[in-house]
């Protein structure tokens, strides 16, 4: 089994290609649709690796990255995705602990690499 | 006649009868259509929902599909590509459905925008090889605007280059969504596109459009842009003017000329646009051009025109700016005048507004500069220094050639004296005779322009150094009395202070004249120079009004030099002759005295004195002097000359009846003349709008510090009348204290005598009132001929002022 992925995304269409990405990439990924339930998993298991949307019902990109960091205390690679031209979004994700940002549209196959490259650091 | 109530009738209102069956066929009728309606509410709002649904539905079962073509590799197993065949005929077969087909474009139209890279590409692909772009080729028949522009939108989107074609028709279309759809989706497509779209566009393009275009533009990888120059010839103005900021973004800078023709383009935008392309691409030729264009350009045009002169202009703009500074009215035009002025030449102009005078700074001048500032330095910063004055560096040094060795003042001996006497009385002469005494304004003018060329023309160093006692002058590059413009004495003659003229210009100055100094004395120019000789009282006087304690004089009179006066002036008429020359003077032989004391010493008082005289081609300079009362008439009269106004008129009647020197009476009705060309009638003097009205004290009063305004306050309570009385009352709301209770004391003291002043006054006064008559002073009546009594009183504005400024003086002198 490889590496595990926590994918939180509301939107189903990319979500779903993404998992089907990463899946194929070899990762074992677990999709989450809106903050709650990123919690709740969290909770409960903490993946290798947590690749998060910033705007997500219930708990927001930013507040999952300072749940996890102040929290929970783990130092779990997150990265985020967002859309372009929200500077301000990036410095906060990165102040409080985010690894990598990625803006939308995104390539399945960059966002591969930047998987890896976290996990493997 | 009063009518029994039995007898009176009164019609009742009565209703109209209503059968009650219609009511309840009513109630049925709304109940139905209330049913119908929410029925109908139900139903559509179900069919979305269940719609939307099914949409849900129909994106999660295409989903994988196109995961499954997105990501399909041929080095996928068998059993992958099995499964990628049987997704194949699946897909083509749903969308044999015209919903699941709508639904599939939706995701591929939605995935579309989230992805980037090879997946990008793929999707697109997939797009077209099932044939969707098909559909919105269809859009485009439509008759309906809304699905027209998504058919391009979608089109666009999904780059279907051979839509391209099709798409260009609407580039003039009349619904405007349409056209601003086409004009994105030509540009987009193809890269001739933006060609196609200037060359043929023919309605407006919008600023937001503009901003849209460039935007597609910009994100075009491997995007070469065509000249756009070639459209600044477009008869579409908006294609100009989107040309000229495509121009400006891809720094084409090829189409010189035709930018600069483009200043006199008719639409403002248009010219605001070339200017600033011809800023950024620094196009100096258009300094000319953006020139021309500026009269008749509008407020924004001339403020651009103006910012480009600044960035691209040179010295050679100053004189155009500076027209524009005189002629120019707007404030905010001027402003830019003034920066753009001082872009190209810094500190060419320099602040004048709100600039306090010079006497407002006088204890901390005094402070910072404690004896570095004598009488030359005054005199210097009382000149005018015209600006090119500021372009002297370091020191001047004027040094006559050829001049005696010997004449300094502080050890002349008297036959030298007397030969400054003689080339003094000349040099009057000349000047009378050049000069007509009737435009003292153009004198002060003239005096200002040559107190400024010599210096300048002669590239002379100025040294004002801080010495104690003695100030020397040299002046080497001056090869004869020619090469000194004299054309400022005559005002050193209406003013009596042609000694220290010469000492301005013989004295050694080091001229570490800071800027702001220098404005303030420009201000406060006043060519009432010192008078040859002084006493030692009205020298106070002066300096009190001016920068007392940095003032120096130059000379003091001690009281054999007065005694001997008229001995001088008989020795300094037999020496007079028109046959000296004055070809070469030694101004570096000229020494004057500075002490702390603001003394003067004439170190041999044994001496006699004489203004200038004149020895073996020689000039030497010495004080003259004057009898004491003319002297007193004369620094009365240009006291009077600086403060009055028509109000002095009395007093000069009367110094003219009470003095008999010639000088005396001429300078007299010279301001008798001044005064009665701005002597305002009567009337107007006196009514409430007239400034004169008002308490002479004032502005001085706001001026001034807290020991000051007590002694103002006491000058009121000894010279003061009504017209304090508004001041006073201002005093007390808002003074300290003691001011207060100062001010109360002064107030109840005007207003008794205001009180007793009335009563002793003649009513006949309001009836028969001078100043109710309408009539003008005479301008050209000869004084003599004038009986007017002074008022017995004599309690002029003028009167006041000098009382006030000797007590000032006093005080400060303890």
């Amino acid at each position: 089994m490889g590496k595990s992925v926590l994918l939180a995304d509301d939107d189903q269409l990319l979500a779903s290609l993404l998992n089907f990405r990463l899946k194929k990439g070899g990762y074992s990924v677990h999709h989450s649709a809106n903050g709650k339930e990123v919690k709740e998993y969290l909770k409960n298991e903490m993946p290798d690796i947590i690749v998060s949307d910033i705007m997500m019902p219930y708990c927001s990109g930013i507040e999952l990255i300072d749940y996890v960091r102040n929290e929970l205390k783990s130092k779990t690679p997150i990265i985020i995705i967002s859309s372009a031209g929200n500077e301000q979004n990036v410095l906060t994700a990165f102040e409080l602990g985010a690894n990598d940002f990625i803006t939308k549209p995104v390539s399945p196959t960059e966002l591969l690499v930047r998987i890896a490259r976290e996990i493997n650091k | 006649m009063l009518i029994p109530p039995n007898q009176i009738k009164i019609s009742l209102i009565s209703a109209p009868e209503f059968n009650l069956e219609y009511l309840w066929w009513l109630t049925i009728l709304f109940f139905v259509l209330a049913v119908i309606y929410f029925v109908g509410v139900f139903v559509i709002r179900n069919r979305i929902t269940s719609k939307n649904s099914r949409t849900k539905d129909k994106k999660v079962e295409f989903s994988p599909m196109i995961n499954e073509f997105l990501f399909y590799e041929d080095s996928n197993t068998k059993e992958e590509k099995m499964n990628y065949l049987n997704l194949k005929v699946q897909i083509r077969e749903l969308i044999k459905n015209n919903f699941d087909r709508d639904v599939l474009t939706e995701v591929i139209l939605d995935l579309r925008k989230d992805l980037s890279g090879s997946s990008q590409s793929v999707l697109i692909d997939l797009y077209q090889d099932l044939g969707l772009h098909n559909d919105a080729y269809e859009k485009l028949r439509s008759g309906k605007w809304q699905v027209v522009s998504s058919g391009i939108l979608e089109l666009t989107t999904m780059e279907v280059e051979d839509s391209y074609g099709l798409i260009i028709k609407f580039i003039n279309h009349r619904q405007s969504t349409i056209r601003k759809q086409a004009e994105i989706a030509v540009v987009n497509l193809k890269e001739e596109g933006i060609k196609y779209f200037l060359d043929n566009t023919k309605y407006k393009i919008a600023e937001w459009q503009q901003l849209k275009l460039l935007d597609v533009l910009r994100h075009k990888p491997n995007y070469t842009p065509p000249q756009f120059a070639l459209w600044l010839t477009s008869t579409n103005t908006h294609v100009v003017l989107f040309s000229l900021r495509l121009i400006k973004y891809y720094n084409q800078n090829e189409a010189e000329q035709s930018i600069i023709t483009l200043l006199k383009h008719k639409k403002r935008e248009i010219q605001a646009e070339a200017i600033e392309c011809i800023k950024g691409f620094h196009f100096v030729n258009a300094l000319l051009t953006l020139k021309l264009v500026y009269t008749k350009a509008s407020h924004d045009i001339k403020i651009a025109i103006l910012d480009a002169i600044g960035e691209l202009g040179t010295t050679a703009e100053v004189p155009f700016l500076e027209n524009l500074q005189l002629t120019e009215r707007n404030f905010n035009i001027k402003s830019k005048v003034i920066g753009t002025l001082n872009k190209i030449d810094p500190e060419r102009i320099l602040p004048t507004k709100n600039i306090a005078t010079s006497d407002f700074y006088d204890v901390e001048l005094e402070d910072l500069t404690p004896k570095v500032e004598n009488d030359a330095v005054d005199i210097l910063e009382e000149v005018p220094l015209h600006d090119t004055i500021n372009e002297i560096s370091t020191e001047i040094e004027i040094d006559v050639e050829g001049l005696k060795d010997s004449t300094e003042i502080v050890s002349s001996d008297e036959s030298e004296e007397l030969d400054h006497q003689n080339k003094e009385t000349i040099i009057e002469e000349l000047v009378d005779e050049d000069l007509p005494e009737e435009e003292p304004i153009e004198q002060e003018v003239l005096l200002v322009d040559s107190l400024s060329k010599p210096v300048t023309e002669l590239e002379s160093k100025i040294e004002l150094e801080a010495e104690p006692k003695v100030q020397q002058i040299d002046i080497n590059k001056v090869n004869s009395i020619d090469d000194i413009d004299l054309s400022f004495l005559p005002h050193i003659k209406s003013d009596d202070s042609i000694t220290e003229n010469i000492e301005a210009t013989t004295t050694k100055i080091n001229p570490v004249v800071e800027t702001e100094h220098e404005e303030q004395h420009k201000e406060d120019l006043s060519l009432n120079f010192l008078p040859f000789v002084v006493e030692q009282t009205s020298v106070e006087e002066e300096i009190l009004t001016s920068e007392k304690e940095d003032l120096e004089l130059a000379f003091v009179l001690d009281d054999v030099s007065i005694q001997e006066e008229q001995e001088e002036k008989s020795k300094l008429n037999t020496n007079k002759g028109p046959e000296i020359m004055i070809d070469e003077i030694d101004w570096s032989s000229v020494h004057t005295n500075t002490e702390e004391q603001t003394e003067v010493i004439i170190k041999d008082a044994d001496k006699k004195e004489a203004m200038i005289s004149f020895e073996n081609d020689g000039i030497s300079f010495s004080p003259n002097f004057m009898r004491k009362k003319e002297l007193d008439a004369m620094v009365l009269l240009e006291n009077i000359s600086e403060l009055g106004d028509c109000r002095e008129l009395i007093l000069l009647y009367q110094i003219i009846e009470e003095n008999n020197s010639d000088v005396v009476v001429n300078r007299a009705n010279e301001l008798i003349q001044k005064f009665s060309y701005q002597s305002p009638r009567p009337n107007e003097l006196f009514s409430n709008d007239n400034d004169l009205t008002n308490s002479v004290f004032a502005e001085v009063y706001h001026l001034a510090d807290k020991e000051t305004r007590h002694m103002l306050l006491d000058e009121m309570m000894v010279v003061g009348d009504s017209k304090e009385i508004e001041l006073l009352e201002s005093i007390l709301e808002s003074g300290s204290k003691s001011l207060v209770a100062k001010a109360t004391e002064v107030l109840e003291h005007i207003k008794t005598q205001s009180a007793l002043d009335i009563e002793t006054t003649s009513t006949s006064i309001d009836e028969d009132s001078i100043f109710n008559l309408d009539f003008e002073l005479e301008l050209n009546e000869p004084a003599e001929q004038k009986n007017i009594e002074p008022s017995e009183n004599g309690s002029t504005l003028f009167d006041q002022l000098c009382s006030m400024s000797n007590s000032l003086y006093n005080k400060l002198n303890g």
